[in-house]
């Protein structure tokens, strides 16, 4: 695994997830792995925009709230993810935007936080399956 | 017969009559129209076949990392980021849309024949095309039984405002709602090609190599003599190390309106005396309105786009529904940490619809710049009238949210993020927003870049997609369209295909 996305990530997870109520907690060494491969698939610059964003999203914060990044508490992180995410200015937008991509990626495809949310992808199946669907019954003209 | 990568053992050496390059909504009809014609065809595709029962399994992160380029990251450069999703897959993109099919807007014909000297392409002809390919593909409207909650509550909402409005024909059989076509239909239900023109094309007889990439059109006396390229591992790109090299009386490039101009491009400018390859990029850029209603949405369940409100369809905004699945509704939902997370836990009382805008002063062209991969840059600049579309479809959306009755919407401007009452709705309307404001853009439907016309200085190919520059190269893909179809295009593209069939029968029949 790659050590700078791994510690990027492990960073950054909880800034931008933060702690879904009712929602499994993080599993980090499987959502790395999994951003590591979603990067390999893509494209080949979106690894190193994703590092320019999270460095300098850690230096943005801490400049902003005048600590070192290791200083600041969630909480202070998180309201400067948000402070950048409510930006008119799409440079500063989209270093949260980058960062989070593959971060809220990672967490919301799990199986054990989609089936909370309503999205179980066994269960849809099955139901779609039962349904009875023909092509002679009457559909909308317009 | 088709040859996925485990059927490759060394180099491929062939002829044929036509050679067609991609497989999607341009490529596969040509192959089917052809080869029932008795010709010897071959169709190459950069992408992989799927297994219907193991790959297409409702898992939407597997199916961007397997079946779209770039793991669904291909996004254009300039003011906003647009992200662009195309698919690469045998079927091409309409593997992976929604499945809407719509008849292109009688207007845009009529620019085509008065703009770009097309009049060639009638009305009438089209018509019989489109009613044959309707037929073909079962496209009928959306059982408003299967649709979902989402698009039930939100038609609700327009018809309260008595907006215009219905259910969009689709080209599927028999669907059951499994939410999820836009990752792969999992039952075959929709009529990609993959399900459709492709099984019949390769019953009359053509050949089908997957995973197999373009890398040159040969040309001998100005005339296209057939192509060579090599397989690649379709989730990695490198190459196997096996070639393929075919020899053609035709060929035909289908590669899309984002790869067909990269692949003349990196060629050295090929079938390019006019400078438009590349040039005139329209696309549909789309904004989405997320509600929060008090009863549940459910939104995984039904057809995720299977209504429309066409009202404003004349200002170029059509409204056309679309649920998404939690990570990727993640995306549409601004913020971060515990007041992301808090939202996110509302996503079952959720619901997402989205506006397409027909571009009119916007700006786009694929360019061939070093990068590492196999991969096009897109340069687009979203500008003043298409933003004020942009505003306008998200101030229909959010009114129409609240006529059905939710508590709040959030909009991807920025500034105006949550909208809770008349006075943010004001606010919105009030403000003077920039394409800068606008967060987390998606397009779809990139066409005109080598563009159909009848003055062989302003496009690429002629009136029967032949192009003017290299006897017997016939481009038939959205990148052939000259503008925007107003709608969905893949109808369009796969009319403008059977006609071009026509065509290549009638110069194949004259050179026997």
């Amino acid at each position: 695994m790659d050590p700078f996305l791994s510690k990027y990530s492990e960073d950054l997870m909880p800034v931008f997830v933060g702690d879904p109520p009712a929602l499994a907690g993080f599993e980090m060494d499987a959502q790395i792995g999994f951003i590591e491969d979603f990067m390999k698939a893509g494209a080949a610059e979106f690894k190193l925009l994703y590092f320019v964003c999270a460095f300098n999203f850690k230096l943005l914060a801490s400049l902003m709230k005048l600590k070192p990044w290791s200083r600041l508490d969630m909480s202070d992180k998180q309201a400067v993810a948000n402070k950048l995410f409510g930006s008119r200015n799409p440079l500063l937008r989209s270093v949260v935007v980058l960062c989070g991509l593959p971060l809220y990626i990672s967490y919301y495809r799990r199986h054990d936080v989609q089936v909370p949310l309503g999205f179980d992808a066994k269960a849809l199946k099955d139901e779609a399956s039962l349904r009875s669907v023909s092509r002679d019954r009457s559909l909308p003209s317009k | 017969m088709i040859f996925n990568l485990d059927d490759i053992k060394g180099d491929v050496k062939r002829s044929a009559d036509v050679v067609i390059i991609g497989s999607g909504a341009g490529g596969a009809p040509l192959a089917k129209e052809l080869s029932g014609e008795g010709y010897s065809v071959i169709l190459v595709e950069e992408g992989a076949k799927f297994d219907r029962e193991k790959d297409f399994n409702l898992n939407p992160t597997q199916s961007f990392m397997r079946m779209y380029r770039d793991a669904g990251q291909t996004l254009t450069l300039g003011v906003p980021f647009v992200l662009l999703p195309l698919g690469k897959t045998l079927g091409g993109t309409t593997t992976i849309n929604s499945g809407t099919a719509l008849r292109m807007l009688r207007p845009i014909l009529k620019k085509w024949h008065t703009f770009h000297g097309l009049s060639d392409i009638t009305e009438e002809e089209l018509n019989l095309l489109y009613a044959h390919l309707e037929e073909y593909l079962f496209v009928q409207r959306a059982d408003p039984e299967v649709a979902g909650p989402v698009a039930r509550t939100f038609l609700a909402g327009a018809q309260k405002l008595g907006l215009s409005s219905g259910w969009l024909p689709r080209n599927a059989k028999e669907c059951e709602g499994y939410g999820t076509c836009v990752f792969g239909c999992p039952s075959g239900a929709k009529q990609s090609m993959d399900v459709s023109f492709i099984p019949d094309a390769v019953k009359n007889g053509t050949d089908v190599y997957t995973c197999c990439r373009a890398a040159k059109i040969t040309t001998k006396g100005g005339k296209a003599t057939g192509m060579t390229g090599f397989f690649v591992d379709p989730f990695t790109g490198k190459k196997t190390g096996h070639k393929i090299e075919l020899e053609a009386r035709v060929v035909v490039l289908s590669g899309g309106a984002i790869y067909t101009p990269f692949f003349l491009l990196r060629q050295g400018g090929l079938a390019n005396s006019s400078g438009q390859v590349g040039r005139n990029l329209e696309i549909h850029p789309c904004v989405q309105v997320v509600s929060l209603m008090d009863e549940p949405m459910n939104p995984p369940k039904g057809i995720p786009q299977s209504s429309y409100v066409d009202e404003f369809k004349d200002e170029g905004v059509t409204l056309e529904g679309g649920t998404v699945p939690p990570e990727i509704h993640a995306l549409a939902l601004t913020g971060a940490g515990n007041k992301h997370a808090a939202l996110m836990s509302s996503y079952p009382n959720m619901g997402l619809f989205g506006a397409m805008i027909s571009d009119t002063d916007s700006w786009g062209r694929v360019v061939n710049l070093p990068r590492s991969g196999y991969s096009p840059t897109m340069l687009y600049m979203l500008k003043g009238e298409d933003v004020r579309k942009a505003k306008l479809s998200t101030l229909l959306m959010s009114e129409i949210w609240f006529a059905a009755g939710a508590r709040k919407v959030f909009t991807p401007f920025a500034g105006h993020y949550e909208i809770s009452s008349p006075r943010d709705m004001k606010a919105l309307e009030q403000s003077k927003v920039r394409a800068a404001d606008i967060y987390a853009m998606s397009a779809y439907h990139p066409v005109g870049t080598c563009r159909m016309g009848g003055d062989p200085e302003s496009s690429v190919v002629k009136h029967t997609c032949e192009t003017w520059d290299v006897e017997d190269l016939y481009i038939c893909d959205g990148s052939a369209l000259p503008t925007s179809a107003g709608v969905n295009p893949q109808l369009t593209i796969m009319a403008i295909s059977m006609r071009c069939a026509g065509f290549i029968d009638d110069r194949l029949s004259n050179k026997k």
